[in-house]
């Protein structure tokens, strides 16, 4: 908990009824349950997760586009969660989220310029002439060209709509802009164009990121910190180096083991990679990593294991048995460089690209 | 000496499951497919390389004849075990999908009907195209089941799609598409919309299956990650073009054209945080404005006037290797 974060969450936790409500009896299904961490200012947190793990509820409800149950949320020291509407509004200035799908994030049939513009007006930002400036300014920010101001959303590529929704989000200048999957509908080639896009902007303006995505190479390539999420819960974080570089939990594990990996060699796909998450509706004592983990025993069953079971500096992992985890190897699927064993053909034609891109 | 001519002559390999050359697909006026080349032999698998619009979805759906009535598709030839698709009447490619060639997509619910039970799905093809007794259609289908690793699998055959998790309508699907033993597997980015994790266990299974049931096996993805795990050969196709094709080690250990060098480049990786990731600049042309020359000039770094003039025809630089590139290989440019 350094005081110097620009977002402090803790102990965030939502949940939404089941069915069958109407008689109370029904269980609710907890999609977030206690989750920390902390994002230093022009840091970027990496949030990985697979689809029902809570990371898209846990960005919302950063911003309050969904309501918590409970825990906090302290941006700058404020806590969002006790806002009224008018400090909400003053806050959510400095506050933006980037999603998926642009386009539904877009009007059809409002003209990206204006699209662009809006919250510069809202925000009182600019005035007059001074806000179409600004629009072009944020459009040649983003790579696009001050005539695709007149454009409507269905007239761009998936790629270009992603550079308009980030030039929307750059337009009032926030401290902290939330991607959520922000490259996973894109072909490699234009999710590299938004990345380093991103990285670009980040160097230049220092904003904070909170990075949301279920792959793991990019989240490795794009965030400095990162965490690890499991059935709603934070069962690992800390550097991105160390969480990638050791990780102290065997469901990272059985992430960086099933992530496909480009290399000469070919790697035997685990048998070790297997089962589904709980439901949501599981009340689970225990890990709720223990029906799928390898290394379970009974502690794991009974006991639920705090998210500083096991900590090294700022490196956390909520396993009863992170410290007797076995050292893992490219043989157990972590591969070191994935350009280890590449051919020296390979390798120089991959510079000559580069050389000639530089030029 | 280097010589002009089709991917697909090789020798020493099973025959071929399927065989196409000189496919041509469009809609209208505008040509989607521009003269494929491609061939897969009995339990190999083929990886069809490309990015949104490079017409790889149409390729396989011009195969199991799913393109809409307004489609123009030729070939000098689509030879499937031997017989000549383009010759063969409507009817009897019906009777082919879902029997001898099968596709598994994206999205299963493309596949699955939601308001019918999974045990009426998983039998149907075995009713339909082997004539069985239901009898027997369910214990084949069963079996089928316990394959895709699906636990339970005879408390599941009155079930419908929606009561399953993702993961296992996934493999509901992969099982309908194999209950017949196909000898051609089409896999339509089966894995993009998947967590990593039971991605994994898919491209398992589909590795196994054609292992053990010799199907020939069309993986299309535009993942490298992914076919640099499964793939036996690969074919990089842009703008409707095949631009590389070759075997994996030949691809992944001697990758010529400048595109399949782009597609490598802007891989994220698990090891090369910090640094920017080589995109590959502007975006795929549209089928009504393709340039002429080589399709991949406008973005190549390496383009030269010759390759704005003229299409460079795919030459073949090893055994197991083509490619089309006026400047490959690279080493050897002039300046």
């Amino acid at each position: 908990m350094s005081p110097t974060n620009l977002l402090e969450v803790a102990g965030l936790t939502k949940s939404y009824p089941g069915k069958g409500r109407l008689f109370g009896t029904a269980p609710r299904a907890t999609v977030v349950d206690g989750v920390s961490f902390g994002i230093a200012r022009g840091g970027t947190f990496g949030l990985i997760g697979e689809s029902g793990s809570g990371k898209s509820t846990i960005g919302r409800a950063i911003l309050r586009l969904v309501e918590a149950d409970s825990g906090s949320v302290r941006f700058d020291g404020t806590d969002l969660r006790e806002l009224d509407v008018a400090g909400l509004k003053r806050m959510r200035r400095r506050m933006q989220i980037i999603f998926q799908d642009p386009f539904s994030s877009l009007d059809p049939r409002v003209r990206i310029g204006r699209a662009i513009a809006e919250p510069i007006r809202l925000h009182r930002l600019r005035t007059g002439a001074e806000v179409d400036l600004r629009v072009d300014e944020l459009l040649e920010m983003v790579g696009l060209a001050s005539h695709h101001g007149s454009r409507f959303p269905h007239e761009f590529s998936g790629g270009q709509r992603q550079r308009v929704a980030i030039a929307r989000a750059l337009a009032v200048e926030p401290d902290l802009i939330v991607c959520d999957e922000p490259v996973s509908a894109l072909d490699v080639s234009i999710q590299a164009q938004v990345l380093n896009l991103l990285e670009e902007l980040r160097d230049r303006m220092g904003m904070s990121f909170l990075f949301i995505s279920h792959d793991m190479g990019v989240v490795r390539h794009f965030a400095s910190d990162v965490g690890v999420l499991y059935a709603g819960t934070l069962v690992e974080s800390g550097p991105a180096e160390a969480v990638f570089g050791d990780p102290r939990h065997p469901y990272t594990r059985m992430l960086q083991v099933a992530t496909p990996s480009l290399g000469m060699t070919r790697r035997t796909r685990a048998a070790e990679v297997r089962g589904e998450p709980p439901s949501p509706f599981a009340r689970i004592p225990g890990c709720p990593f223990a029906s799928r983990c390898p290394q379970a025993t009974e502690i794991c069953i009974e006991r639920r294991p705090p998210p500083d079971a096991w900590a090294s500096g700022p490196h956390r992992s909520a396993c009863w048995h992170a410290e007797e985890l076995p050292t893992m190897d490219g043989d157990a699927g972590i591969v070191a460089d994935d350009e280890a064993g590449m051919t020296d053909a390979y390798r120089r034609r991959m510079a000559l690209l580069r050389a000639a891109r530089a030029v | 000496m280097h010589e002009t001519g089709s991917s697909t002559a090789a020798e020493g390999r099973a025959p071929p499951v399927l065989l196409i050359t000189g496919l041509r697909a469009g809609f209208g006026r505008t040509p989607v497919l521009d003269g494929i080349d491609l061939e897969v032999a009995e339990g190999e698998l083929l990886c069809i390389v490309g990015e949104s619009g490079s017409g790889k979805s149409v390729t396989a759906l011009s195969v199991m004849d799913l393109l809409p009535r307004a489609a123009q598709v030729t070939a000098d030839a689509m030879m499937f075990r031997g017989r000549d698709l383009s010759v063969m009447p409507e009817r009897e490619r019906a009777d082919l999908r879902g029997n001898e060639m099968a596709m598994v997509f994206q999205e299963p619910m493309t596949s699955l009907n939601p308001v019918m039970p999974l045990g009426d799905q998983i039998t149907e093809p075995l009713i339909r195209h082997r004539g069985m007794g239901a009898r027997e259609a369910w214990e084949v289908a069963v079996e089928m089941l316990r394959r895709v690793h699906i636990p339970a699998p005879e408390a599941r055959f009155a079930m419908y799609p929606h009561q399953l998790s993702g993961g296992m309508r996934q493999r509901v699907m992969i099982a309908m598409a194999l209950v017949c033993r196909p000898a051609l597997l089409i896999a339509d980015e089966p894995t993009t919309a998947l967590d990593v994790t039971i991605q994994n266990q898919m491209l398992r299974l589909i590795d196994e299956l054609r292992t053990d049931l010799g199907t020939a096996v069309l993986f299309i993805t535009h993942n490298l990650a992914i076919v640099s795990e499964i793939a036996d050969r690969i074919a990089v196709i842009y703008a409707g073009r095949i631009v590389e094709q070759g075997s994996r080690d030949e691809i992944f250990g001697n990758p010529q054209h400048p595109y399949t060098l782009a597609l490598f480049a802007a891989m994220p990786r698990l090891s090369d945080r910090g640094r920017r990731l080589a995109s590959i600049e502007g975006q795929v042309p549209s089928p009504d404005s393709m340039p002429e020359g080589c399709r991949f000039a406008p973005r190549c770094p390496f383009a030269v006037a010759r390759c704005r003039e003229a299409a460079p025809p795919l030459v073949r630089i090893a055994p197991e290797h083509v490619v089309a590139c006026w400047r490959a290989p690279l080493e050897e440019m002039a300046t």
